[in-house]
């Protein structure tokens, strides 16, 4: 095969086959996550489905990584070498590093279906930066490139996965506050105890097999909780919020059209997306796990990637001084880079202050985040510097 | 003997020892309360947070303007309304030192606030930790109902032996020991009231992780200091200069009048150059030649071949290449810059008053080299612009087609010739440029290399192009130093956020219903509590084949210890848990403390009000 059939088999990997097994997989282990509460019938064939999920996610993996492998052999470089492939490797590490987290290490496969629906997300937005296979510039081609990108990349995955965890705990917390204040208002517009009521219930309505599936007085009761749950977050607010803060980010791909039509096209399809997405969370708010639970990944992964961001950082350092003959010069991206870094560290810190825990450091998480993204796009896109290769 | 009442007159004393001490500040109370007030602010988390987050701000500025000292061609533009969002909004960003966020007065004040702000954290907490280090040991325990792990196991060896082995066990994973083995006399003591008190047991008292997350925590700060000072002392003793050289030409030698741009630090000094000399012999650069390949027009090589001559000894050959900068005696020698150096020849009535390689700079968008000629020798003084194009093959009438590539198989020399004055000296400008203010245009002339083409009296030739690069020497001793600081915060940063905080006891005691021995294996995890849990039963069960036992089922479990005990570890007098009981306030206890509304109703160690607030 030559380096064109090459190119054309990693597309095919691509796009299709990996972006709609991740789907697929996603809604599957979506599906498996709603028969949780249901009679016995249904909870083995959401079992059924898990395990479809899971061999759909496996599948996608697999195809996701011979995409990288066909795509390093038709260009004869590692495949990190612009915006396209960055986002792509980024998507993978997400996907690996969250499923084998949530399986192996905090045995919460019921979150599977998120990290999918993450990563089909950001394949997707690769997807708008596809780039045909492509020779490497030859002050990109050197081991410290490897190591600093790997590592930055590698983070970002880490990071998107603690966003997701982010965002889900938020919903959860804010459906359940909105129950306990349902709850606790009728009766004098005392708080007291309110989330205990909260997490009586909620144990009934999510853990399988506690209630007998058959039962249909605690069957209805858990479903009337989870309809007070989902009813917890309000629609509108939601979309409005995930379009705004979504749009913080995604003006960029607007900008760099010269606010055409085709980036209002592709703002719009970004935003949409994220709404749609967020829509889709609230619908599982129910069937999420404890808001202790969530905040404690979130916290764990955000821990992680920032180790990760902190090494590729210094390793990019390095590596400027090496090449460019200066380890720091206040370049777009290491002007992002250290903005990421102080935003996440204050997410840290946030944490280990009283008073700016639980939701307050979620919203700092999500931030973050944002900052993440914002500076990725910007130093590509709009302010051209020494690390910009949007173009390639 | 009399009641005292409510009625009853206080003591006599009393007014006198409560009157306050109320007068007006004086000036210099008021300065006083006023620092003290401004350290307690300072020393605050939040405050901390909130100056992370005005950084970050300021940073997020950098980010969207540009910042003078790297593109100040870009900045120069903003000023005079070209580029950017016009001439007032360009003032204002002036006002603000928008222009130069790094160098400006406030983000130098808003790092000092920070630095003080993280001495101010720093002290107490260093002196917490080597007071933690020195003196604390694992607290005792007299009631193990209360803590949130437990697992039993039953043994036919001796209490004692069983404690020895529980030692051997907690040595090889690592774990800090106290064993505990009362005497006699201290078993039974009697209290004053004529209460037993409850005896502390026999036990081994472990823990893990205080020392590390901490120590980890203030590592990571620390290296901050390490990282400001290498750069402070860096700013001080670096050089930079920049020197661009043609191949084949003269190089030039490593002392300060032979940069084009010289940047040394204040303590660095004219006698610090080494004096060695660099010539360039040959410049390689190469592309993706093929316009349907991938990747078509990208670059694959720079490489420069160089010869350097130390100052007392033979000449070197040496190769820089884009990842692979030369040292010489500890000067970094990089490839920043690159372009072609056309020859130019002017001559005016035969009289030769140009001769020499021009340095053409590339374009802003690519595809052609800018510079210009200028001869100040002829009268009155003659100028050229000059477009190099590098790839400008013939079309069929042989005309040249300027192409945006930039490989030199075809090229170009166009010129516009200027004459008048020059203004060299008059006005502020650079090599490359012509200040064509005092001249008048008289046309364009075209040549390809070997060409000679008569113009407005002029003889213009074009014999030869080659290459030059544009060199930068740096010498930054601080290197290292900011190295070991990066090494410090990553060797910091793993053990805080990964060094968890545990706390366990292995208590056994001859049972006399049965006459064996009862283990009891308790413990408490400060963070990740779920990972302890399998830990804990870990240990149990190692401990169960050493000593020949056999664990007990979780819900079978013997209640010999006090029913009515509480659920906090009490601390035996002894045991100085009134320090290690501190929550640090690293601390994220992801799982024991989620947010203020739920922390009831789980248990949590008592934070000490007087602890450090980061």
């Amino acid at each position: 095969m030559d380096a064109s059939q090459l190119a054309d088999l990693s597309r095919v990997l691509y796009f299709p086959t990996t972006v709609m097994l991740y789907l697929a997989s996603a809604f599957t282990y979506l599906y498996a996550l709603t028969t949780t509460v249901g009679r016995r019938d249904e909870q083995r064939r959401g079992h059924r489905a898990r395990l479809i999920g899971g061999a759909l996610a496996i599948t996608g993996i697999g195809t996701h990584v011979a995409h990288e492998i066909v795509r390093g052999l038709a260009q004869n470089r590692l495949p990190l070498g612009n915006m396209f492939e960055v986002t792509s490797l980024m998507a993978l590490v997400g996907v690996v590093v969250g499923l084998v987290y949530l399986q192996f290490i905090r045995k919460q496969p019921e979150l599977h279906g998120f990290v999918m629906l993450g990563g089909s997300l950001v394949l997707g937005m690769a997807m708008l930066v596809y780039a045909d296979p492509g020779p490497l510039m030859p002050i990109l081609d050197t081991w410290w490139r490897t190591f600093h990108v790997s590592l930055l990349v590698g983070a970002m995955g880490i990071f998107t996965a603690a966003f997701i965890f982010m965002g889900l705990y938020l919903l959860r917390d804010t459906a359940e506050l909105a129950v306990a204040d349902a709850r606790v208002r009728p009766g004098g517009g005392s708080t007291v105890g309110a989330a205990h009521v909260g997490d009586l219930e909620v144990d009934g309505a999510t853990t399988p097999g506690s209630a007998d599936g058959d039962d249909e007085l605690e069957r209805a009761q858990a479903a009337e909780y989870r309809a007070a749950l989902r009813a917890g977050v309000p629609t509108v607010k939601l979309a409005v919020w995930t379009f705004v803060v979504t749009g913080s980010v995604s003006w960029v791909w607007w900008f760099a059209d010269g606010w055409g039509t085709a980036g209002l096209g592709r703002f719009l399809t970004v935003n949409l997306t994220m709404v749609a997405a967020a829509l889709l969370a609230r619908w599982f708010v129910p069937y999420l796990p404890s808001t202790a639970t969530l905040d404690g990944l979130a916290h764990r992964t955000v821990a992680f990637g920032f180790v990760m961001w902190t090494v590729g950082t210094i390793a990019g350092a390095m590596w400027a001084e090496v090449s460019w003959g200066r380890f720091w010069g206040w370049d777009p991206k290491e002007t992002g880079a250290f903005l990421t870094w102080i935003a996440y560290a204050g997410y840290l810190h946030a944490r280990a202050t009283r008073g700016v825990q639980g939701r307050k450091a979620a919203w700092i998480g999500i931030g973050a985040f944002v900052v993440l993204m914002a500076t990725y796009l910007i130093a590509n896109y709009v302010i051209v510097g020494l690390h910009s290769y949007a173009e390639l | 003997m009399s009641v005292t009442t409510d009625s009853a007159p206080p003591p006599v004393q009393n007014p006198r020892a409560r009157r306050p001490t109320r007068r007006a500040p004086g000036p210099l109370g008021f300065i006083w309360s006023s620092t003290v007030m401004a350290w307690r602010w300072i020393t605050r988390m939040r405050t901390a947070l909130y100056l992370l987050g005005i950084i970050a701000l300021q940073t997020a500025l950098a980010t969207a303007i540009p910042q003078e000292p790297n593109v100040p061609t870009t900045v120069a533009a903003w000023r005079a309304g070209e580029e950017g969002p016009g001439v007032i909004a360009s003032q204002v960003i002036d006002a603000i030192g928008g222009f130069d966020v790094y160098g400006s007065a406030a983000f130098l004040a808003l790092l000092l606030l920070l630095y003080l702000s993280l001495t101010a954290c720093m002290v107490p907490r260093v002196r917490a930790w080597i007071r933690l280090v020195r003196h604390s040991q694992p607290p005792l325990v007299r009631h193990l109902t209360g803590q949130p792990e437990q697992a039993h196991l039953v043994t036919d060896r001796q209490p004692a032996q069983v404690h020895a082995q529980a030692q051997q066990l907690l040595q090889g994973r690592r774990w800090r020991l106290r064993p505990h083995e009362p005497d006699d006399a201290a078993t039974h003591p009697v209290a004053d009231g004529g209460l037993a008190t409850r005896p502390t047991p026999a036990q081994v008292a472990a823990e893990k992780g205080l020392w590390s997350r901490e120590g980890g925590s203030l590592l990571f700060h620390l290296s901050f200091y390490v990282l400001l000072i290498a750069i402070v002392l860096g700013q001080l003793l670096t050089f930079e200069g920049q020197r661009g050289v043609i191949e084949g030409e003269p190089g030039f030698h490593d002392t300060a009048i032979s940069y084009w741009s010289y940047n040394p630090g204040r303590w660095f000094s004219e006698d610090d150059h080494h004096g060695w000399r660099l010539d360039l012999d040959a410049f390689e650069v190469d592309w993706v030649r093929d316009p349907l390949a991938p990747g078509a027009g990208q670059p694959t090589v720079f490489r420069s071949e160089v010869t350097v001559t130390p100052r007392d000894g033979e000449p070197e050959a040496a190769v820089i290449d884009s990842n692979r900068p030369l040292m010489i005696d500890g000067r970094r020698v990089t490839q920043l810059d690159w372009g072609y150096a056309p020859r130019v020849v002017v001559e005016v009535d035969g009289q030769v008053v140009h001769d020499g390689f021009i340095q053409a700079v590339v374009n802003q968008r690519g595809g052609f080299f800018e510079s210009a000629v200028k001869s100040p020798a002829a009268d009155p003084d003659i100028g050229h612009r000059a477009w190099f194009y590098p790839f400008a093959p013939p079309d069929e009438d042989g005309n040249p087609i300027p192409t945006g590539a930039p490989w030199d198989d075809a090229p170009l020399l166009v010129l516009e010739q200027w004459r008048g004055d020059l203004q060299l000296g008059a006005s502020q400008q650079t090599v490359n440029q012509l200040d064509t203010e005092g001249m008048e245009s008289e046309g364009p002339l075209a040549l390809r290399v070997g060409q000679t083409v008569e113009h407005e009296g002029v003889t213009v030739s074009f014999p030869e192009v080659r290459r030059w690069v544009g060199f930068q020497v740096a010498s930054r001793p601080q290197l290292n130093w900011l190295v070991f600081g990066a090494g410090l915060l990553v060797a910091g940063l793993i053990p805080a956020l990964y060094a968890y905080r545990r706390r366990l006891w292995v208590v056994a005691s001859h049972d006399h219903a049965t006459g064996r021995t009862l283990v009891t294996v308790a413990g408490r995890a400060f963070q990740r509590p779920e990972a302890f849990e399998e830990e804990l039963r870990d240990i149990a069960e190692e401990l169960a084949d050493a000593t020949g036992g056999e664990l007990l089922p979780a819900d079978g479990i013997p209640t010999t210890d006090d029913p009515a005990s509480d659920d906090a570890p009490r601390p035996t007098p002894d045991g100085d848990d009134a320090t290690t009981d501190r929550r640090d306030p690293d601390d994220d206890d992801d799982d024991l403390v989620i947010s203020d509304r739920r922390s009831d109703v789980l248990p949590t160690p008592v934070r000490s009000g007087s602890s450090p607030t980061r």
